[in-house]
């Protein structure tokens, strides 16, 4: 009879996970590519931002290292202040409310829609992101225009809306490109969730709203985080769509951090001045990123 | 007699299922969507209506049809040479990115590696990393290696900066093929090499065309890198041509315009419509980020 | 061609959990050693570390003479068939089977002759074209044991392969796979958690629980002399009833106590040294406990007890009743007319009894050894338990003979082509 006690165990763990070198061929080119222009770059940048390195002239090859001379010039500079808030309008208004709650509330829509309903509109919702944002920040230059579509449709034929409310239309024709993003994401996440507990709720006769509210929204919050931090890290950086509709105008109404970062760097010629702004959008990716890391743990 | 009729049921009994009313939720529901439908319809409609008006303005207006702005683009060599150029420069991503992507995913899914889950997050967030931020060191290094003004080597920039994603995706489509096939492929004697090319790959198949097609639609539109890196003007990319149509006369020819962008946003919106079956797995990310 | 197994010592650890603690095992060659236990006792994990897919956290686990702690799968020379079948979807049915010769860089004309052979072994012969996906469940699963069967290995790994078929194709599978054993003689090592199956096919069983090797027996031993509650418990179908109960010697002989009754263990049961006195779990098989009007001679201890549910069975029916507080279940024969509520007397014979101890569980009877009668041993590690139903040969196991000498019609006796594709 082999009725075992427990008996003491010596000696090493036989079956620590080991590191298989052959892991790391196929990992290298990779590695490789991310380490020249990614890695690289990223502390290269970190150094730059606290230079005087300039595009042309002298300071082009003599720059030096200035500590925080930028950091100072940033807390004294008037657009740069602007241009934060501007950031944080366009990524917490296009981005976080808009973008996100548009795609959730499409999603469930398309979930309740008719098949022909369902097909056309969620494909001409994709097409909107999956066109250049090029031609986006065409067609929406053309849709705000006076004498666009959009002023005919409010009746004032002479009004430029891109003008008038430049920010609230640059924000609107980034959402209009991006929903389909969100809306892709949380029909996945919908798609997954148990039918049952849906069909246990709708049993027991709870209304739509609370259905969503007590069932849907709760099973939801990882993808709904998820989403929170994609949007957000891949708004901060958004450039070519408001680029190509005002370049930054008019004035500097419209002047995010990305943009005022390449005007810096490259029409400015303050490449070290320009860096170093760059690095406060990624601080600024950063502390969103751990917010909505910090929301995922706290939902366990 | 008797026996047929109780194998029927009497008409009078018989339980009818009524039409189903349709309910005026579900009415809303489909109304609104139509709305939302315009809403993302409208601005693209000028795109379409304007390439063939004879003569456009900003507005949405019933075209007085005409082929001579296909024509007119068609027939300079600056759209041509545009569309080989971002032929050439999307390509050449997609194939670097898709390949170093399945590469590197394979061992990050199942092969042990010390703080993978730290590495993952770091893919992540660099995913985000904003190109404003490495747009000047590229520059410099650019500059440095002599790397400005080529397609090619754009074209690297562009892939290491799509890279990160593509592999997160990759990952997620590898974590998707049951474990058990690689076990019984070991068990049968398959070394890793023919695991990976008979067993992983072909199970990947979407997945792959997925992120390819990802990374090429990206690339496709790509616009401040090869702005910045190429500045050659006989390599300039779809995007950056138009850029600089609206900005030299594109308030004189809004027809070639139209043309131009819809010509451009042709190839990427078949190739979504081709594999858009598998886009919407791609998309599962619920609980990526879980602490 | 068959290797014996041997595990010496293993340990597996998953963090903090034990999931195989301190299994000495030996599986001998040409033997078909069943691993069964509920789900979560290690069965599985003690299959995956034989296969290679886990490594043991302590102890040595050797395949003939070679210890494999250290060898990739593939170089084990072992085949697997997976609960979930694991067929590559990508692959018709010819290609699955071909696979792993393949691999193995054996030649194309010598692949497709035994990829034919097996196919029409496994009545699989019409269905070479097909890819997983359309074919049914038994035949997934047939696949599935093509794929080990072609590479004659030295072992066969089973991880429950028969849990996803309906009940009827699994009866039917659990022949066939007895059949195949039977021809190939391959040392098999079969995970289950159906104590059926684990019954109907071991040569030996290992039930497993909590990580711990319970007991390695034959069937038959198993069944008559479980080591402790657990295995009393777990084999056998309705599950024996365990009641407490008191010993007391004296004189050299043992009077148990339960339910209100005394009753004297024959002079030639012998118990464990340690407890001739004190509580005790007494167990008693439903079948050992009959109505009395049915019962036979030997049934000397009678109970009275009130019919609680009659669950006929057909040739027979399960009776619960409830006895001085304690809800027992009995043989009744299939037309007993007793009804719940019912006074009824219940008979079993005090030879039939099991005794545990109450503390550790461990059983404190051990089985009179009679001349004649089969033999208990709860060491030998055999499966030639008895010979007139075998014939000679099991003792001394042939070389297995390949999968072309043998016609489909030994293997399959009909029905496989029966299910609903």
């Amino acid at each position: 009879m082999l009725r075992v006690e427990a008996t003491a165990v010596r000696g090493p763990r036989l079956d620590r996970e080991r590191f298989q070198w052959s892991s790391l061929v196929t990992l290298t080119p990779a590695l490789a590519l991310l380490g020249l222009l990614f890695v690289f770059p990223v502390l290269y940048a970190t150094y730059l931002g606290f230079t005087n390195l300039a595009l042309v002239g002298s300071r082009s090859r003599d720059y030096s290292f200035t500590g925080l001379e930028n950091v100072t010039r940033m807390l004294g500079d008037y657009v740069f202040v602007k241009s934060s808030w501007l950031t944080l309008i366009f990524v917490v208004g296009s981005a976080i409310i808009g973008q996100s709650v548009l795609g959730m509330a499409i999603a469930l829509l398309l979930r309740r829609a008719v098949v022909p309903v369902r097909l056309v509109v969620g494909s001409i919702v994709i097409v909107a992101w999956v066109l250049p944002e090029i031609t986006v920040a065409l067609v929406w230059y053309a849709f705000s225009q006076a004498g666009g579509t959009l002023s005919i449709l409010l009746g004032h034929r002479d009004a430029n809306y891109l003008v008038l409310v430049p920010m609230l239309i640059v924000s609107v024709a980034n959402l209009w490109r991006n929903v389909a993003f969100s809306m892709l994401v949380f029909s996945a996440g919908l798609r997954n969730l148990p039918t049952e507990v849906l069909e246990a709720a709708e049993v027991e006769g709870a209304s739509v709203w609370r259905r969503y509210r007590l069932v849907i929204l709760p099973l939801m919050r990882p993808t709904i985080v998820t989403n929170l931090l994609l949007v957000t890290i891949l708004n901060l950086s958004e450039f070519t769509l408001i680029y190509a509709m005002t370049q930054g105008g008019p004035g500097i109404e419209t002047m995010t951090l990305p943009l005022y970062v390449y005007q810096e760097a490259f029409v400015f010629h303050q490449l070290g001045y320009g860096t170093a702004i760059s690095l406060v959008l990624v601080l600024i990716g950063a502390v969103f990123s751990l917010l909505f890391v910090r929301a995922a743990r706290n939902q366990a | 007699m008797s026996a047929v009729a109780a194998g029927k049921p009497a008409p009078a009994n018989r339980v009818v299922v009524p039409y189903r009313r349709v309910s005026t939720a579900a009415l809303i529901t489909n109304i609104v969507l139509v709305l939302i439908g315009g809403f993302f319809l409208l601005p693209m409609l000028w795109m379409v209506f304007a390439s063939v008006d004879s003569n456009p303005d900003w507005a949405i207006k019933l075209p007085t049809l005409t082929l001579a702005n296909f024509t007119d683009v068609l027939g300079t060599a600056g759209a041509l040479s545009a569309f080989r150029s971002s032929l050439i420069l999307a390509g050449t991503t997609t194939v670097i990115t898709t390949v170093l992507a399945v590469l590197a995913a394979y061992p990050l899914s199942r092969r042990h590696i010390p703080f993978k889950r730290t590495f993952m997050l770091a893919i992540l967030f660099a995913s985000g990393l904003p190109v404003a931020m490495l747009i000047v060191p590229v520059y410099q290094l650019y500059v440095y290696l002599g790397w400005l003004d080529s397609l090619y080597t754009t074209a690297l920039f562009l892939a290491a900066s799509s890279l990160p994603f593509a592999i997160w995706l990759m990952k997620n489509f590898i974590d998707a093929v049951p474990v058990e096939l690689e076990h019984a492929a070991a068990i049968d004697g398959a070394s890793t090499f023919r695991i990976l090319r008979q067993v992983v790959l072909p199970l990947t198949i979407p997945g792959v065309s997925v992120t390819a097609i990802y990374t090429f639609i990206n690339a496709w539109g790509a616009f401040v890198i090869p702005f910045v890196l190429n500045s050659n003007p006989d390599d300039q990319v779809g995007p950056v041509e138009i850029y600089n149509f609206m900005g030299s006369h594109g308030l004189f020819k809004f027809g070639d315009l139209a043309v131009f962008s819809l010509l451009f946003s042709l190839p990427v919106i078949v190739l979504y419509l081709v594999m858009s079956r598998y886009f919407s797995g791609a998309f599962n990310f619920s609980g990526a980020v879980r602490g | 061609m068959a290797s014996d197994v041997k595990f010496e010592g293993v340990h597996k650890l998953f963090g903090a959990e034990t999931a195989v603690e301190d299994l000495n095992l030996i599986v001998e060659a040409g033997e078909f050693m069943v691993l069964v236990g509920p789900s979560g006792c290690g069965k599985t994990t003690t299959l995956r570390m034989l296969a290679g897919l886990e490594r043991p956290s302590y102890g040595r686990i050797l395949i003939g003479d070679r210890v494999v702690n250290n060898v990739a799968p593939r170089l084990r020379d072992i085949a697997m068939v997976f609960q979930s079948y694991a067929l590559y979807p990508h692959m018709n049915v010819y290609d699955n089977l071909a696979f792993g010769m393949r691999a193995r860089g054996i030649s194309g004309a010598t692949v497709d002759s035994r990829v034919k052979e097996t196919a029409e072994v496994l009545g699989l012969g019409q269905l070479l074209k097909r890819r997983p996906s359309q074919l049914s469940g038994g035949q997934r699963q047939r696949v599935a044991l093509g794929r080990a069967l072609i590479r004659q290995p030295q072992v066969f790994l089973m991880d429950e392969p028969l849990s996803n078929l309906d009940a009827g194709l699994r009866v039917q599978m659990r022949a066939e796979l007895s059949r195949l054993h039977e021809r190939f003689r391959v040392t098999t090592i079969y995970v289950t958690h159906d104590q059926v199956e684990a019954m109907t096919m071991g040569d030996r069983i290992a039930v497993m629980d909590h990580g711990r090797l319970q007991q390695v027996d034959t069937p038959e031993t198993l069944y008559d002399s479980p080591a402790n509650v657990f295995v009393a418990g777990f084999i056998g179908s309705p599950r024996m009833n365990f009641l407490p109960g008191h010993i007391t010697s004296s004189g050299g002989r043992t009077t148990v106590e339960f339910l209100g009754v005394k009753t004297q263990l024959s002079a030639n049961s012998r118990l464990t040294g340690a407890s001739s006195d004190g509580e005790v779990q007494v167990g008693i098989r439903p079948e050992d406990l009959s109505w009395l009007p049915a019962a036979g001679p030997e049934s000397s201890v009678t109970l009275r007890a009130e019919v609680d549910v009659v669950e006929p069975m057909g040739h027979e029916a399960y009776v619960t009743a409830l006895c001085g507080g304690h809800s027992v279940i009995s043989r009744f024969p299939p037309r007993s007319g007793v009804r719940t509520r019912e006074q009824v007397e219940l008979a079993l014979d005090p030879a039939r009894l099991h005794l545990f101890d109450a503390g550790s569980g461990q059983t404190i009877l051990q089985r009179p050894v009679e001349g004649g009668a089969a033999v208990f041993t709860s060491t030998r590690a055999a499966w030639n338990p008895s010979e007139s139903e075998q014939g000679p040969d099991r003792q001394r196991p042939s070389p297995a003979p390949t999968v072309p000498n043998v016609s489909q019609e030994d293997l399959i006796q009909g029905g496989t082509h029966e299910e609903s594709a």
